[in-house]
């Protein structure tokens, strides 16, 4: 007996770019981090993805698949766990049944289905004791505001059936009701509320990196000038540069390779990875990224032209990462002509040198 | 003034005035100029805050600051609370809403929230005593 988790990762899930299209006048373009899901994006150091996967491995779940729709970026996690594979498809729903068959043929007789904006922090080795003793095909799990997307299945029981006919018995099932933590990325206001809610200590994840002073987090490579204000929690990722007089406030993050610079005030707000925010801003209530700010208060997506205000750096550190990744592996010698740098990077998928980052 | 361990406590006058704020300022100056200064300010009795005392609130930031000290508010008063907000200085400092808590803010280090319930099976049982099990 053992049991395993399917970890969907879907362009249905909400991306950040389709929010500011749906709520602005002017279309906003598609590049950088704002083409992946949001659970794709860090919050206060780490992917919800990647929490997901580090829950699941905490209770030694046998295997770990995470089903990657194509053409998704999933940055690279910051610590690697065993039994994890990453596998781009192009239909997820095949994938699943196919990924819940291959399962049984290893010997685990039960398997989670989590989709990757859903996180929760209930107990899951009791949701799969809840499964178990109830003997039924597939146990749908709810909290309070109702369903969530994550189930227990019998892989025996469901060996064959397609994933729309087990979510339809799921309908018919005892339910797991949830009381813990649980967070569903949904728009870019339920990024900024689970991020306040780490940096608040309402659940059990949360920052990376290490407190500096009480309720200040500093990852590894953070810059804050002497003069720059931090009043506490905050959060300031990796490599993530604030500069003289700059005021980062009220539960704000400001995640990886970001640059704050001076006297630019941010309040109540995510800015996420590679952004850079010119001098003498405001920012309060909202999230951006690169060029893209959503004001919360405002519920309005707005796209900055100037990039003297505010801009990404997503694109050059990708090919940056990628050109460094190349001259190590071929000082190495670890590349043979028909290898793809894929390979060395079994946990990464965003990372790769594919035709997708060269096009970008 | 009450100084507990090495977080120093004041209380704000009811009328933080030009005229108060000089006295107040005598007292906490030097305090202020110590290695890395601590200070809470106990601002629950304040009635009235003109500029001046907005004003020394940020001196007192700024200084505690230069030192790698900080400054917060304890018991914001409903008349002082607007002041800030509206002159938008209340972002700059960290406010509690008990002396207590704001000291105790000085020391300790979040540290990630426990499980919210307890597993019915005990918390050292894992995968492997539920394998052995089923």
């Amino acid at each position: 007996m053992g049991f395993g988790a399917v970890l969907v990762i879907s362009s249905r899930n909400r991306r950040f770019a389709d929010i500011a299209v749906s709520s602005s006048a002017q279309p906003v373009s598609h590049n950088g981090m704002t083409g992946a899901p949001l659970e794709c994006a860090e919050i206060c150091g780490r992917t919800l993805v990647e929490r997901i996967i580090e829950r699941y491995a905490a209770i030694d779940c046998d295997s770990i698949s995470i089903l990657v729709e194509a053409g998704i970026f999933l940055p690279r996690f910051r610590v690697e766990h065993a039994n994890v594979s990453i596998e781009t498809v192009k239909d997820l729903r095949p994938a699943v049944t196919r990924k819940l068959d291959e399962y049984l043929e290893q010997g685990i007789d039960h398997a989670f289905i989590q989709w990757a904006d859903t996180y929760t922090e209930t107990d899951l080795l009791d949701v799969f004791c809840f499964h178990r003793e109830s003997k039924q095909t597939v146990t749908p799990t709810f909290d309070s505001n109702g369903a969530l997307a994550l189930w227990v299945v019998n892989c025996e029981k469901a060996q064959g059936s397609p994933l729309e006919t087990l979510l339809q018995q799921a309908g018919r099932a005892s339910r797991y009701f949830i009381r813990e933590f649980v967070t569903r990325l949904s728009h870019p206001r339920s990024m900024r509320e689970f991020a306040a809610d780490m940096l608040r200590g309402r659940c059990e994840t949360g920052p990376s990196g290490r407190q500096t002073r009480p309720g200040i987090w500093c990852d590894e490579g953070a810059d804050v000038h002497r003069r720059a204000r931090l009043v506490a929690p905050a959060y300031i990722g990796c490599g993530a540069k604030v500069r003289a007089d700059a005021l980062i406030t009220r539960f704000s993050n400001i995640e990886r390779e970001c640059c704050i610079d001076s006297g630019t005030v941010v309040e109540d707000s995510c800015i996420l990875a590679y952004t850079i925010i010119g001098i003498c801003l405001d920012l309060s209530h909202a999230v951006v990224n690169g060029n893209e700010l959503f004001n919360l208060e405002r519920d309005v997506a707005i796209e900055i032209s100037d990039p003297k205000v505010m801009r990404s750096t997503a694109t050059v550190h990708k090919l940056l990462f990628t050109a460094s990744e190349l001259i190590e592996a071929i000082e190495n010698k670890a590349i043979e002509k028909d290898h793809k740098l894929s390979k060395l990077h079994p946990m990464s998928q965003g990372w790769q040198l594919n035709g997708s980052l060269i096009q970008e | 003034m009450d100084t507990r361990g090495p977080v120093i406590v004041m209380e704000l006058p009811e009328q933080l005035d030009r005229a108060e704020v000089k006295t107040f300022l005598t007292e906490l100056q030097p305090l202020l100029e110590e290695e890395r200064p601590s200070v809470v300010l106990d601002c629950s009795k304040i009635q009235h805050m003109d500029s001046a005392g907005v004003e020394m609130l940020l001196y007192c930031l700024e200084q505690a600051m230069k030192r790698d000290g900080d400054l917060k508010l304890a018991a914001v008063s409903p008349a002082s609370a607007v002041i800030l907000e509206l002159m938008r200085v209340d972002r700059l400092f960290e406010v509690f809403e008990t002396t207590e808590q704001a000291i105790r803010s000085f020391q300790v280090f979040a540290t990630p929230a426990s499980a919210q319930t307890q597993p019915w099976y005990g918390t050292s049982q894992g995968l492997a005593e539920l394998k052995a099990a089923g």
